[in-house]
């Protein structure tokens, strides 16, 4: 028995014989051709190119009905990699000067993008290359016209091991008896991991050299939790991981039997529950998350990468897209929280390099000095707010006192009168509500209810700015602490002025979507939980199998404690009661 | 032949989507159209090529265009330039 480990990309777990595929790509030993042959064999690589055009056209289609729009944008760039002359052209000169013939030309140049592209600094840049690799395989497999199917050999189900899938391979699994797969290369964020999770298959990449430990036939378990690839586990553990699997169906099972019913406690106590909605990953399977509405619409993604600002007209279309999903329930658009650092990638740099961009110039005090960005979003917010049946909120993120809301108000109201003139017209008027997320607006919240429609508590930086921590530095990590008494202490107050005003409370943060933090947030009295799509039907079990008063009287007990270690304490006491009922 | 240098001016340089433009606008011409920077010349019908030129901001490229469309070429390319360019610097 050996066990691997890699980087779990995504969960399940799946046991089963090894399959191998091929280390394949673009091999080819050098053959030479007669004078003669040679615009012969330029014809016959152009024919390969003109059928892989075809082909990705076709794929293109099929993708995009399969997996969305982000990844046949992927196939776009890669038929502008196929055009490209540096590869084309570059193929043809080989053949016609040195006399070879297309394969070994396209493996010639093919080498030499991928030398090149290796000295780009830019990392972004750099991982083109496979995209590169793969559209050659593509032209390679026209060429030789044996459609080299790595995964004809299947007989049985198994788990792929390969040094490497392209995202063309992902694909192909899908209709395959193929339980899972690990690969030697890639990361959490690859477009190889992003495929799996979207079809559900457990997956662990980045293993190093797997493929070359593991023989065909070899039993193996696939731990797409923790990443741990086991080579012919003994009976011991293979029992234990027959359990595991069993248990995760199940409780995958069960989850899926509770989406039809209410979101409420046990004792009929009323939580709404939204989602965190990110269009560009949005599957059919969201359409069984029966959510109340959309707590948080993040609106960065279509700031980023790019070198200006987006138009009116690009945000109208994904907020537009977003209400329609959404149909009659509410949808919160939150302005953009950009940093600083995306100012001065719009040109807009008077800005200088921040020495401390969180506690820099970030969200509504970005946009309060470059009206005209938040301006834009506004028009945008208010045009798919009129091509709505339900109620559009927007959100300001970074509020730091009511002062900022004051003047976001003033500047919408003016935005809102001159959309209104060009016919805009919402059907329910657009409220505006706060981010809780710096300690100033949450200490002063009778300053900023007048001013809010709603609040909204962030917990991920509200947590960071009242313990003084970046999570995101490894000295300091261990000190990010939900259970903080001071975290616990401002939820609790901030929700208590908010519901006294008759101002409802959300909470987008991460601790809305931690089944252990759920308990502390109900009991204090929030009203809505925004939660990421992955943990909704988790989240929602978690509700219905709590008590509220007993939520209440944890939430109440726990502000008077301490220290986080006896808030815990508290908590584990609290479930065996819960365990005994 | 039609030769100019240009300064790149944005602070991302040119990133995915200009680089995109660019090959695209140049690819609609019959003419040779080249940028070099640093010694290193790319054709600019070459989305590739274009990466590998990694023109960040404050560099200097040098547009050269040779064949029998090189005026509109030359400008047509000189403008997608300007405008990637302008685009970012207009707030």
């Amino acid at each position: 028995m050996d066990i691997l480990k890699g980087i779990p990309a995504s969960p399940g777990i799946a046991i089963g014989p090894a399959y191998i595929v091929e280390h394949d790509g673009v091999y080819a030993e050098r053959k030479e051709i007669p004078t003669a042959a040679v615009a012969q064999e330029v014809r016959r690589f152009q024919t390969a190119v003109a059928r892989t055009l075809d082909d990705l056209d076709k794929g293109e289609i099929k993708v995009r009905e399969l997996f969305g729009e982000n990844y046949a944008q992927l196939m776009e760039a890669h038929k502008l990699i196929l055009k490209d002359p540096m590869l084309t052209e570059g193929v043809v000169k080989k053949i016609e000067t040195e006399h070879i013939c297309a394969e070994t030309a396209l493996y010639a140049a093919v080498r030499e993008i991928s030398a090149g592209f290796e000295n780009i600094k830019d990392e972004f840049f750099r991982e083109r290359k496979f995209d590169v690799a793969d559209v050659a395989k593509r032209v390679f497999e026209n060429l030789t016209e044996k459609r080299h199917n790595k995964f004809a050999g299947i007989k049985e189900p198994s788990i792929v091991i390969a040094h490497n899938l392209y995202p063309s391979d992902t694909f192909r699994l899908k209709s395959k008896k193929v339980l899972g797969f690990a690969t030697d290369i890639g990361g959490k964020t690859s477009h190889t991991a992003l495929l799996a999770q979207s079809m559900q298959m457990p997956a662990v990449v980045g293993l190093s050299n797997a493929a070359a430990q593991i023989r065909a036939g070899d039993i193996l378990v696939l731990d797409g939790q923790s990443g741990a690839l086991i080579i012919n586990p003994d009976d011991a553990t293979l029992e234990i991981y027959k359990k595991y699997q069993g248990d995760f169906a199940k409780a995958e099972q069960s989850l899926k039997d509770i989406s039809n019913l209410p979101n409420i406690t046990k004792d009929g106590h009323k939580v709404l529950l939204y989602i965190n909605y990110d269009p560009r990953r949005d599957t059919k399977e969201w359409d069984t998350f029966h959510s109340e509405g959309l707590g948080l619409l993040r609106t960065e993604f279509i700031f980023m990468d790019r070198p200006e600002p987006p138009t009116e007209e690009e945000q109208f279309a994904v907020y537009k897209k977003a209400v329609q999903r959404f149909g009659v329930r509410p949808v919160t658009i939150r302005l953009a929280d950009l940093g600083g650092d995306k100012a001065a990638d719009f040109g807009l740099a008077r800005t200088e390099t921040e020495d401390n961009p969180f506690m820099g110039c970030r969200g509504i005090r970005l946009f309060l000095k470059y009206p005209e960005l938040m301006k834009t979003q506004m028009r945008a917010i208010i045009r798919a707010a009129a091509a709505s049946h339900g109620q559009v909120n927007l959100m300001v993120p970074m509020v730091s006192g009511s002062g900022e809301l004051a003047e976001v108000r003033k500047v919408f109201g003016e935005v809102l009168a001159d959309m209104r003139a060009r016919g805009a017209q919402p059907a329910l008027p657009i409220q505006i509500g706060a981010m809780i997320e710096v300690p100033s607006a949450a200490l002063t919240m009778d300053a900023v209810l007048p001013e809010a429609d709603f609040v909204s508590i962030g917990t991920n930086d509200l947590i960071q700015y009242i313990l003084a921590v970046d999570r995101v530095n490894q000295e300091v990590a261990d000190l990010y602490d939900p259970y903080h008494p001071a975290v616990l202490r401002t939820i609790n107050s901030v929700v208590q002025a908010a519901r006294k005003k008759g101002r409802p409370v959300s909470v987008c943060g991460e601790m809305a979507s931690d089944p252990e933090m759920v308990p502390f947030l109900i009991g204090a009295g929030v009203d809505i939980l925004s939660v990421t799509p992955r943990m909704f039907l988790r989240i929602k079990n978690t509700l219905r199998n709590l008590n509220f008063k007993d939520c209440a009287n944890l939430a109440q007990a726990a502000i008077l404690l301490t220290s986080s270690e006896e808030i815990k304490k508290l908590k584990e006491n609290y479930k065996t009661d819960e365990d005994n009922s | 032949m039609i030769k100019e240098d240009i300064e790149i001016k944005n602070k991302l340089g040119i990133h995915a989507r200009p680089a995109a433009l660019l090959a695209q606008e140049a690819g609609r011409y019959k003419s040779d159209i080249l940028i070099a920077k640093d010694g290193m010349e790319i054709n600019a019908k070459s989305i590739m090529g274009i990466m590998m030129l990694a023109a960040e901001r404050g560099a200097k490229i040098s547009l050269s265009v040779r064949g029998p469309d090189e005026e509109q070429a030359f400008l047509a390319l000189k403008a997608v330039i300007k405008k990637i360019c302008e685009e970012e610097l207009g707030y």
